[in-house]
């Protein structure tokens, strides 16, 4: 099979998959006990000839198998109804546009604060293991990864808050001057031709908006952090300890190339899955550590509407997680393969 | 099969033959139950009253509470009370007269000694089995337990867990005073204390005495951990925003969510487990549709449905039952199942494949059979690594919904609604609020990380640890 056949292959078993938990949300909003004439004018008007006119216009009164229908038909196209109460009239895909940008932005940081912290600090660990290094990083790596986020949050924002009494510097003045809860401007992706036109102050707002996401993309990449440490540590005591390393060291290759060049990059190999449990650590804890730092991300737009029963923002929300969590699963299995060629096409 | 082939030789007539050690181990073993006897009479009349309770006739169960209330029990509040009144010279109502704090320090060393010995009488009887009365003189087993003794990592996280267990059981005994005294219902009850001004006895609704000692982040709104308020109650831990106990308050939250998050995983284990003995053994068209099953049920991110859940069904019957725990049980269930199962799969498919599985199916023997009693053993081992990792997701996420003031319903303690409600108080002096009950969880997540860390290196010592599913699943769902 080739790889293009097996891409293809993934795709296809992706999408009973997808919709399967579009189902799911469906049946929960929809057979669930919210009332959304009520969940629009407010609980006590949940009866009389407004809320008659907006069930009819809602399609509420059609059967379930056509509302179904209709609904899967409008996530396919893209066309997803329009938010209810969050911002009446607005389609659910536009404000998702607007809040997404956010999440991504908080995502690709955290990323790689876990990438950039973790393996080199499982990689030291792994190459010097037994050593008060070693166990230091180890149990920071354990404990790191068993904190909740979101209390990590509340500690970092409240720290942050009074750096200057208790830290001994002002965070909020630090390098640019920026809030310490604050959603990150990060406007000037609108006209990226302006680092170059005006880099001074396009430079700045760059700095500015990832001092803004710093301490949140700090927690939220605290597991996959632990995670890529521990197993970069086991990664690299596994490689150090196999036989071809023991020939490049006996044929007396140097001790920095045999790290570099032998060790380093098939001890890379286990940490790929990290990738997909990153995904969902980023979609589903997003929630929490959003709303502490006040992102306003996908994940406090998802809560917003969740919490004021805005049932076809809740839907669309829904239905682009699975998709990025899918899609990112099938992205995994890709690069697996493209990785390690001895990951046996075949097999799957 | 060794039973079938010597009827004569069963684990009683083994016992009968040389009945000395089995003896002993029952006289301690009674010497420890007979003290907390009247305990164990009410939980299980709280047990039955429960289940009765469902079909509408709660009197019996109510009827043998009342019963083991009366047996006296060692480690009750009653024995050892901790909470009184200072009358301007000794202290009345409290445990030979002593302060507060050193009864109720008395109270949680002897629930905490009684606990420890408890537990070393279960490991000496399981040890007492394998010297006199085990057949086999070596089992494969013997050596995961002895790999487990020596691994200190792994016994760090089983006292971790243990102590955090001891605490759920004993809960209503640990707290320095009762929830329902103190947090569900505190303006029905009067307490005394000295008041210095008019240097007497008064006496006050407890809801009074809460609004005062409350933790308000200022010098002189706060009680601290292992403090007394104004009225001479102790705080182990401080007190909340609204002046209640926060240790009581995490003692039974403890109760809460272990107890949640306990059934909900050996539920979704049981499920795993049985789903992946029948996978592994008729593989192609059940293992397809369970591997599609449980990918779709696994894309679907857990957190978001269970805000959604909880939204929706806030306020019907099935979001009230329990105070919401039932359902987050359920959510729980259906989310983890496909995770575990995906874990012990590969064992699974492993053991399948073996002779001994091949030998079986020859000679005909019963696929249930061969399930049970050739396949199930070895894949039990993997579960129990991937479930104690999993709570501590669950742990997590239960806390993260009563963060956000979903899931678990109030006034029921839970840890995640402290971490809110002390949120504005994190860099004051009410500082404990919001910390204590975070390196609480975290405590008890490392404590299930660490056994199953533990488990696994003692079942397959060759495995070096970390593998990517494993590593997933003691991050946490990411909350």
């Amino acid at each position: 099979m080739s790889r293009w056949q097996y891409l293809l292959k993934r795709i296809l078993l992706a999408l009973p998959v997808v919709l399967f938990g579009v189902t799911v949300t469906f049946l929960i909003v929809r057979l669930g006990p919210i009332d959304p004439a009520a969940a629009i004018l407010g609980p006590e008007n949940g009866s009389g000839a407004e809320a008659e006119r907006i069930r009819r216009q809602l399609g509420l009164y059609d059967p379930l198998w056509q509302q179904y229908f209709d609904y899967l038909v409008n996530l396919v196209t893209l066309n997803m109804p329009n938010s209810w109460v969050i911002s009446p009239g607005t389609p659910a895909f536009e404000l998702i546009l607007i809040y997404l940008p956010r999440t991504m932005w908080l995502g690709f940081w955290s990323v790689l604060i876990a990438l950039f912290v973790g393996i080199p600090l499982g990689f030291y660990a792994g190459l010097n293991p037994n050593t008060s290094g070693d166990y230091i990083a180890s149990f920071g790596g354990i404990v790191w990864r068993a904190m909740p986020n979101f209390w990590l949050a509340v500690i970092l924002v409240s720290l942050l808050a009074q750096s200057k009494d208790l830290l001994g510097f002002e965070w909020s003045k630090l390098l640019v001057e920026t809030n310490i809860v604050t959603p990150p401007s990060i406007a000037f992706f609108n006209n990226p031709v302006e680092f170059i036109t005006n880099p001074g102050e396009t430079f700045t707002e760059l700095l500015k908006a990832i001092k803004q996401v710093a301490p949140a993309a700090l927690v939220l990449g605290s597991s996959s952090m632990g995670n890529e440490m521990r197993i970069g540590r086991t990664a690299v005591l596994e490689t150090i300890n196999s036989n071809y390393v023991e020939t490049a060291r006996a044929k007396g290759l140097s001790e920095r190339s045999i790290v570099w060049k032998h060790v380093f990059r098939n001890a890379l190999i286990p940490l790929i899955p990290i990738i997909t449990s990153e995904a969902f650590i980023l979609i589903s804890g997003s929630v929490l550590v959003e709303l502490v730092f006040a992102i306003n991300g996908m994940g406090y737009l998802f809560l917003q509407a969740s919490v004021q029963g805005d049932l076809p923002l809740v839907g669309a929300l829904m239905y682009i997680s699975i998709v990025l969590l899918v899609s990112v699963n099938i992205l995994q299995d890709v690069l697996y393969t493209v990785v390690d060629p001895r990951v046996g096409l075949e097999q799957n | 099969m060794i039973e079938n082939e010597n009827p004569d030789n069963r684990l009683t007539e083994r016992i009968a033959d040389n009945p000395r050690p089995a003896l002993v181990w029952a006289a301690i073993g009674a010497v420890l139950i007979l003290p907390e006897l009247g305990a164990l009479v009410q939980t299980a009349g709280a047990l039955v009253s429960a289940v009765l309770g469902a079909f509408g006739q709660a009197e019996l169960g109510s009827s043998i509470v009342a019963f083991g209330e009366q047996i006296p029990t060692l480690l009750s509040r009653d024995v050892i009370p901790n909470s009184g009144y200072y009358d301007g010279t000794t202290w009345q109502e409290t445990f030979l007269g002593l302060e507060p704090g050193v009864a109720w320090g008395i109270r949680v060393a002897l629930v905490y000694l009684y606990s420890a010995a408890f537990i070393v009488w279960l490991v000496n009887g399981y040890f007492r089995y394998r010297e006199y009365y085990r057949e086999a003189d070596w089992t494969p087993g013997d050596d995961i337990i002895n790999r487990f003794s020596r691994h200190s990592w792994g016994k760090f996280g089983f006292a971790v867990v243990a102590i955090f267990l001891v605490m759920a059981v004993f809960a209503p005994a640990l707290g320095p005073t009762t929830v329902d005294k103190n947090i569900r219902d505190p303006y029905s009850y009067e307490m005394s204390y000295w008041d210095e001004e008019t240097n007497s006895v008064e006496s006050t609704v407890v809801g009074q005495a809460n609004i005062v000692s409350a933790s308000k982040g200022s010098a002189e709104r706060n009680v601290g951990p292992l403090q007394y308020d104004d009225f001479g109650r102790f705080h182990p831990f401080g007190t909340t925003t609204d002046g209640k106990d926060l240790f009581t308050f995490v003692a039974s939250g403890a109760r809460v969510s272990l107890s949640i998050a306990l059934l909900a995983i050996s539920l979704a284990a049981g499920i795993a487990l049985l789903l992946a003995l029948i996978t592994a053994y008729y593989k192609g068209l059940a293992d397809l549709a369970i591997v599609l099953t449980s990918d779709s049920v696994q894309a679907i991110p857990l957190f978001m449905l269970l805000i959604i859940v909880f939204v929706v069904f806030s306020g019907t019957w099935i979001g009230n039952l329990y105070d919401g725990a039932v359902l987050m049980v359920g959510v729980f269930v259906l989310i983890y199942w496909p995770s575990l199962w995906r874990a012990v799969r590969g064992p699974a498919l492993q053991v399948s494949g073996q002779e001994w599985i091949d030998a079986a199916k020859s000679f005909g023997q019963d696929p249930l059979v061969i399930m049970r009693k050739h396949m199930a053993p070895y894949v039990i081992g993997y579960l129990l690594v991937y479930s104690s990792m999993t709570l501590g997701g669950i742990i997590i996420a239960i806390a993260g919904l009563s963060f956000i003031g979903l899931g678990i319903s109030p006034p029921t303690p839970e840890w995640g609604r402290l971490i809110s409600d002390g949120q504005p108080y994190v860099a004051s002096i009410s500082w404990h609020i919001s910390l204590l009950p975070g390196i609480v969880i975290t405590l008890v997540v490392t404590g299930f990380n660490a056994l199953g860390d533990g488990v696994r290196d003692a079942i397959d010592p060759q495995s070096q640890g970390g593998e990517s599913t494993e590593a997933a699943a003691a991050g946490g769902s990411g909350v």
